[in-house]
């Protein structure tokens, strides 16, 4: 299975370190292959370095690719997880 | 897309540009890595003449440019400055003419005064240009250079890339970076791996954190960029899997169009990851030198059964 959506960076400080550690913890019991785009750069969303790189401000889109199996849970994990700002609000 | 406004911030002050005229043109596309000095093209001749090309306009032309008649000179310069001209650039810091300004900034062509000598421009834009256009991908895996040979470390995540380069620098040799390579091709034979700016030279090791190698080792034990020389595949050891053991034949795999020498390495407890990725390397120098060992034993090999065969058989007939 393959989802694909569109998230918005909603916390203030954008995409920083805690926020990425907290994306590839949350990732890690899933199987999906996980990959973020933001203008036109795809990275693997398991690779905290990588998503370190985008350096996405607040409100920057991202497109998030999930394929595999446990892809629904997994976004919607995901989803979650970006609109309640990483616990950072 | 490439505009004109993005080379002049990027390379103005290196190539000493000032802008004379034509700012709203700065918008312009740059389409072709190309740069022309439009020496015929001003004498009238058009014939294959490219609007689409940077113009560098030398002491000559404006010295030919001043013995014209203004008018001439007008229909002249009009006719190779198109609407699809990105911009024009006048060499030794000469004086634009009149007329060149007048139908620069008419037709929005941004026009720069430079100091350098045409020819220099043209070899340092073109270069710069090239290096724009190349084709370029980013690939996950950590590239490192052993022995000189810049090696990508691919694998899945967790399998341990990070700390194989670790372990690596530890021995001396060089991060260039972890986790993402932007890979550039460069004069179609050539690629070329560097990190982004921002993470170069940090790694993420699991269980410690972030770490910045240069602070931690030392400037020796990092590089900017380096060639993609060969790409080691990291695996966790399959027992169904055969993995090569004598390495006569020699895999590879495709990076922008050029074939990259691969191998699969399988790791599980005990297997010297360092050791091995070092050997890989040695081993690839060595074929770079003209000696294949695993073809040059099995050569050596077939020359003995060869000879045993030779033997036997007069053997026999004496018998």
């Amino acid at each position: 299975m393959k989802l694909v959506r569109k998230l918005k960076v909603k916390n203030r400080l954008g995409l920083h370190t805690r926020p990425a550690a907290a994306i590839v913890k949350l990732l890690q019991p899933f199987k999906s292959s996980v990959s973020f785009t933001c203008r036109s750069e795809t990275i693997n969303a398991r690779s905290i370095m990588s998503i370190l790189m985008l350096a996405a401000k607040k409100n920057t889109q991202l497109t998030v690719t999930i394929e595999g199996e446990d892809a629904a849970i997994a976004m919607e994990k995901l989803t979650a997880a970006f609109e309640a700002e990483f616990g950072e609000g | 897309m490439y505009l004109v406004q993005h080379f002049y911030d990027q390379h103005g002050k290196s190539l000493g540009l000032d802008l004379v005229t034509g700012e709203s043109g700065l918008s312009k596309r740059i389409s072709k890595a190309e740069v022309h000095r439009p020496g015929l093209s001003l004498a009238g001749y058009l014939k294959g003449f490219m609007s689409a090309r940077i113009l560098v306009i030398g002491n000559q032309e404006v010295e030919y440019l001043r013995e014209l008649e203004p008018t001439v000179a007008t229909t002249r310069l009009r006719a190779i400055l198109t609407p699809t001209t990105p911009a024009v650039i006048v060499a030794r810091g000469c004086r634009p003419s009149k007329e060149l300004i007048a139908l620069c900034e008419k037709g929005e062509i941004p026009l720069f005064r430079a100091r350098l000598m045409a020819t220099n421009l043209l070899s340092r834009i073109t270069f710069l240009l090239l290096e724009e256009f190349s084709p370029s991908v980013t690939l996950h895996g950590t590239l490192v250079e052993v022995f000189g040979v810049g090696v990508l470390i691919k694998g899945e995540s967790s399998v341990g890339k990070s700390e194989a380069a670790l372990g690596l620098i530890e021995r001396g040799h060089r991060l260039i970076s972890d986790d993402i390579v932007r890979v550039k091709k460069k004069e179609d034979s050539n690629l070329i791996g560097s990190g982004p700016e921002l993470t170069r030279h940090l790694m993420e090791i699991r269980g410690i954190g972030i770490i910045n190698v240069a602070h931690l080792y030392g400037a020796v034990c990092v590089r900017p960029d380096k060639t993609l020389d060969l790409v080691v595949n990291l695996e966790e050891w399959d027992d169904r899997h055969f993995y090569d053991r004598v390495g006569l034949e020699e895999k590879s795999i495709d990076v922008l169009g050029i074939s990259v020498p691969y191998h699969l390495l399988p790791v599980k407890p005990g297997r010297d990851v360092v050791l091995l990725l070092e050997t890989i390397a040695l081993n690839h120098r060595l074929k770079k030198m003209g000696y294949h060992s695993a073809k040059e034993f099995n050569a050596k090999l077939l020359e003995v059964i060869a000879r045993k065969q030779k033997k036997g058989t007069s053997y026999e007939v004496g018998a």
